[in-house]
C-alpha cells in the first residue's frame, strides 16, 4: 500500500506508509512500518566509516559482508517459505514526519498512535537521502541483490538530526553477545530448515553428540559431555565434536555418510558406543574425571582416541560386521603401555618428555599424542 | 625421461560453481575433490612426489598442507588408496623424498633414517629418498678449506653417511620401495664425487639434490662431471627443476627423470607467464574477488574506496569475459573493463597490452585438454584458487605434451 504523491514542484515524490507512533518516554518516539525491501535504497543508506582530510570522522558502518551477504540472499531466492523477522533499524532526519490517523480508537493505549510516516523521495546523490540504516545492512543488501520481485520488511524507525545519536545507537544493536557455542550446538539436532552453512554441516555430528551424551542404555558417555542442559560432564563439547568431525571426514565413520541419502547414523553411533566402551574398560582409572585429573577427558586424549578408532577400525574391518568392543579393547591394550592420561611422563616420537599434566589442548599438543599413539599401534605392523 | 609432481594437496572441488563461486557444502575435502590426474583423460606425468616435511607440516608448526585426519588416513590407508593412483586413465608412480627445503636452516635433518623408511614402506612407496641435508650456495671455485669453513663439506658429508645408513636398513628390513641415495654439493667436482660414493654404497638409483636454485648453466656443468663417473644402467633423478625448457638438455646429461612444480606454479604465481601453449606462454586476465584481495580489502574497510564500486566494475569485468567468450563483445570492451577494475585493486601495473595478446589469440580454444574444453575463458581468469589450480592442471598438461614431443623427435624409436 505505497502511495506517492506529487508535489507543486514536480520533482520530489514522497512515500507515504500506514505506521505507528510508539511514545517511549522523555520525548523520544519509535514509528514502525512494513516497507518492500527493494525500496529500502531509495529512503536511505548506509553512511560508511572514513575519514576526510582533516582526519575528521565520518560515518560508522562497516562494508558488507559479502558472504553473509550472498548467505541470505540464497535463502530469500531459493528457500520455500523465507522469513527475515527482524526489523531494519533507519535513522531518518526532519524531514520525514508522522501524521496521525483522524479519530481516537477507543480504550487504546496513550503511547501508540497509528497514522502515515510521510518520506520524501530525493533524486540525487545517495547521502541525500533522508535515512541512514543503523542495523540490517546486510540483509537490504541481500534484497537489493535477490532475484525476487519484492520482499517487504518491517522498519522501526527513529528521528534524530545528530549523527552521534545514530551512532550510539549503531553501538548499541551491534555490542551484544553472540550465541554461546554449546547452546548452538545443543539446539542444532532439533533445528530444521534454513541454517547458515557451517551449521549445517555441524548438524550430523550435533546429532551423534546428543546420542552419546542422552542415550542411557546403550551410551557409555552417558551424561559426560558437557553442554548448557549437561553442565556436569567433564568432556567439552567441542572436543567430541571436533573427534565426530575428524572420523566423518577421514576415518571410520565417513563409509556411513551415504551422501545420497540420510547418514547411516544407527551404524555410526553403534561403532562409537562399541569403541568408548572398550576406551572406558582398557583405561578405568582415568575414565569419567575432570580433565585436570584425567587427560583422557580432556581435548588431546578424546581427539587422539578418535584417530586410533580410526586406524584400529582400518586395519580389523572385514567388510562384514562392525568392530566389536571385544576387538577394540584388544588393540587398545597394545598402546596402553604409552598411555600417561593421570600420572607419569610422556616421551614422544620427537623425544620430548612431558609431565601427563603439562599436556595442553593445543594442536601441538594433541598432535604429539595422536602421533605417539597411531606410531605405537602401526609400527609393530610394519616391522 | 620420467616427470613427477611435487604434492602439496592441489586439487580441484568439480561441485565449484563458477557463477555463484560456491562450494557444496557438503563437500568432503580431498575425498570429493580431484588431482590433476584424475580430471585430465591422460595424466599429465607419470608419477607424485610427496614430501614428508609437506605431510607432516613443518617442524614445530602446526600449519600444514594436510590436516592431521588426513595424514593419519594417508598413513593408514598408504598412498596408492590415498591419491587414488589408479584412478585415472594411466596407474602412477610414487616417490617420497624428506622435502630437505623445508630444514635447511637447521643443523641436522630432523627426522631419523628408521622414521623415514617407515614413511616410505607404510605409505607403499614405489621410491624412496635417503635422508639429505641441503648445500644451498654454490660455487665451483671453492676450495676444499672454504668449503670446510663453510660448512658445506659436513652437510655432504652428512648426506653421505645417512644414505650409508638409509641404504643398509633398507637392505635389513626388506623394504618394498626402490631407494634412492642424494647427492649434495656445490661444484661439478663435489657433486662428482658424492655420486661416486654412492654407487660404492651400491646404489643404482641416485638423486642430484639443492640445484633448485641453480642456473641451468651450472647444472648442465655439474651433470658433465656426474656422467663420466655413472655405471652402466644408472638411474638419475634430478630434485627441483624450475626451468623447464632444459629439461631436453638435462635428459642428454644422463638424467632419467625429474620432479618440478613450475608449470603448475605458474599459472598463480608468476608476473606474465601463467598460461601455458606448445608454441608460447600468456598472462591470465586478473580479476581477483573483492573480498578476497587483501589490499582491496583493506582500503574498503578504511572507507577510502567505496564496495559498491569495487564490486561493481568487478562484475563488469566478469560479465564482459564471459560476453566475449559467446562472441558478444570485443577485445577492447574487454581490456577497457579489465583495466577500470585493475584501476582500482591494483593502481600500478597497466596490462592492457598482454591482455589484448591473451584474448586476441584465444588459446584455451585451441587447446583439447578437458579443462580448457569444459570451461573456456574461465580458465584463463586469474581469480581463486579454483580457476588457478585448474589453470596450473592445464599447464601441466601442456607442459608433459611438449617433453613428450621432444623425446619423439630425439628418439624416433
Amino acid at each position: 500500500m505505497t502511495e506517492t504523491s506529487e508535489r507543486d514542484t514536480g520533482r520530489v515524490n514522497e512515500l507515504r506508509l500506514p505506521a505507528l507512533k510508539i511514545d517511549q518516554g522523555r520525548g523520544r518516539s519509535l514509528f514502525t512500518f512494513a516497507v518492500d525491501g527493494k525500496l529500502v535504497p531509495e529512503i536511505a543508506t548506509v553512511s560508511r566509516i572514513r575519514r576526510d582530510r582533516n582526519t575528521e570522522l565520518h560515518g560508522y558502518q562497516r562494508p558488507e559482508v559479502l558472504s553473509h551477504v550472498a548467505a541470505i540472499r540464497r535463502y530469500i531466492e531459493t528457500d520455500a517459505s523465507p522469513l527475515l523477522p527482524n526489523a531494519i533499524v533507519i535513522a531518518f532526519d526532519e524531514r520525514v514526519r508522522f501524521e496521525s490517523a483522524p479519530g481516537d480508537v477507543p480504550e487504546a493505549p496513550g503511547y501508540v498512535r497509528a497514522g502515515t510516516l510521510v518520506i520524501p523521495l530525493i533524486d540525487g546523490p545517495e547521502h541525500e537521502r533522508p535515512g541512514f540504516i543503523v542495523d540490517g545492512q546486510q540483509r537490504c543488501a541481500a534484497i537489493r541483490d535477490a532475484r525476487v520481485d519484492r520482499f517487504p520488511v518491517s522498519v522501526n524507525a527513529f528521528i534524530t538530526s545528530e549523527t552521534s545519536d545514530q551512532r550510539s545507537q549503531f553501538i548499541l544493536v551491534n555490542s551484544t553477545k553472540a550465541l554461546p557455542k554449546g547452546l548452538i550446538h545443543e539446539l542444532l539436532p532439533g533445528a530444521s530448515g534454513a541454517l547458515p552453512t557451517p551449521l549445517r554441516v555441524r548438524q550430523l555430528p550435533a546429532t551423534l553428540l546428543e546420542r552419546l551424551n542422552f542415550d542411557s542404555l546403550r551410551s557409555p558417555l552417558h551424561r559426560m559431555i558437557q553442554t548448557p542442559t549437561n553442565p556436569g560432564g567433564y568432556i567439552k563439547d567441542n572436543s567430541m565434536l571436533r573427534m565426530l568431525e575428524n572420523s566423518l571426514s577421514d576415518g571410520a565413520l565417513y563409509r556411513y555418510r551415504n551422501d545420497n541419502g540420510l547418514p547411516r547414523t544407527g551404524e555410526m553411533l553403534s561403532l562409537l558406543y562399541n569403541f568408548w566402551a572398550a576406551v572406558q574398560e582398557v583405561f578405568p582409572d582415568a575414565w569419567n574425571k575432570p580433565s585436570r585429573k584425567s587427560r583422557l577427558m580432556h581435548g588431546a586424549g578424546i581427539i587422539s582416541m578418535g584417530y586410533l578408532m580410526d586406524a584400529i577400525s582400518h586395519v580389523r574391518d572385514n567388510g562384514q560386521e562392525l568392530v566389536s568392543t571385544e576387538e577394540f579393547v584388544a588393540d587398545l591394550k597394545t598402546v596402553a603401555e604409552d598411555c600417561h592420561w593421570t600420572e607419569g611422563e610422556w616421551t614422544f616420537l620427537d623425544g620430548a618428555v612431558r609431565k601427563w599434566n603439562d599436556i595442553q589442548n593445543t594442536p601441538r599438543d594433541i598432535q604429539r599424542v595422536a602421533d605417539l599413539l597411531q606410531n605405537r599401534y602401526r609400527v609393530p605392523q610394519l616391522r | 625421461m620420467r616427470f613427477f609432481f611435487p604434492d602439496s594437496q592441489d586439487q580441484v572441488d568439480p561441485t565449484f560453481d563458477f557463477v555463484t563461486e560456491e562450494h557444496d557444502p557438503f563437500r568432503v575435502r580431498q575425498r570429493d575433490d580431484l588431482y590433476a590426474h584424475e580430471v585430465l583423460t591422460g595424466a599429465p606425468f607419470d608419477g607424485l612426489l610427496v614430501s614428508k616435511a609437506i605431510v607432516d607440516g613443518q617442524v614445530g608448526s602446526s600449519a600444514g598442507k594436510y590436516t592431521v585426519a588426513q595424514r593419519h588416513r594417508l598413513y593408514r590407508e598408504g598412498a596408492r588408496r590415498f591419491f587414488r593412483l589408479d584412478h585415472g586413465n594411466t596407474p602412477l608412480k610414487i616417490m617420497g623424498d624428506c622435502g630437505a627445503f623445508s630444514y635447511v636452516s637447521e643443523v641436522e635433518p630432523p627426522y631419523t633414517v628408521n622414521e623415514v623408511i617407515d614413511f616410505y614402506h607404510g605409505c607403499g612407496f614405489d621410491y624412496g629418498i635417503s635422508v639429505d641435508h641441503v648445500i644451498f650456495q654454490y660455487d665451483p671455485a671453492a676450495s676444499s678449506d672454504e668449503a670446510e669453513q663453510k660448512g658445506w663439506a659436513k652437510r655432504q658429508r652428512i648426506t653421505l653417511e645417512l644414505a650409508e645408513k638409509f641404504r643398509d636398513r633398507c637392505d635389513a628390513r626388506g623394504v618394498t620401495f626402490t631407494p634412492y641415495g642424494v647427492a649434495q654439493g656445490w661444484s661439478p667436482e663435489s657433486y662428482a664425487a658424492a655420486v661416486e660414493k654412492l654407487q660404492d654404497f651400491g646404489y643404482r638409483h641416485i638423486a642430484l639434490g639443492g640445484m633448485v636454485p641453480l642456473k641451468s648453466r651450472d647444472i648442465l656443468a655439474c651433470l658433465a662431471a656426474v656422467k663420466p663417473v655413472l655405471k652402466d644402467g644408472m638411474e638419475v633423478h634430478l630434485l627441483g627443476v624450475s626451468r623447464c625448457d632444459d629439461v631436453p638438455r638435462f635428459t642428454e646429461g644422463g638424467v632419467t627423470s625429474f620432479d618440478s612444480t613450475s608449470p603448475f606454479r605458474q599459472a598463480f604465481k608468476d608476473d606474465r607467464d601463467n598460461f601455458y601453449t606448445p608454441s608460447r606462454t600468456y598472462v591470465a586476465l586478473r580479476v581477483p574477488q573483492v573480498d578476497g584481495n587483501a589490499k582491496l580489502k583493506a582500503r574498503i574497510r578504511s572507507g577510502e574506496i567505496g564496495q559498491g564500486k569495487a564490486i561493481e566494475l568487478e562484475r563488469k569485468a566478469l560479465d564482459q569475459l564471459r560476453r566475449f567468450d559467446k562472441d558478444d563483445t570485443d577485445v577492447e570492451a574487454v581490456v577497457e573493463a579489465l583495466r577500470e577494475y585493475s584501476d582500482l585493486w591494483d593502481g600500478k601495473s597497466d596490462r592492457s597490452s598482454q591482455y589484448r595478446e591473451t584474448l586476441t589469440d584465444r588459446p584455451w580454444r585451441d587447446c583439447s585438454c578437458d579443462l580448457c574444453r569444459k570451461h573456456g575463458i574461465e580458465i584463463a581468469i586469474f581469480r581463486g584458487s579454483e580457476r588457478n589450480k585448474r589453470r596450473g592442471f592445464h599447464n601441466l598438461y601442456v607442459f608433459e605434451q611438449q617433453v613428450r614431443a621432444r623425446q619423439a623427435r630425439k628418439d624416433p624409436a
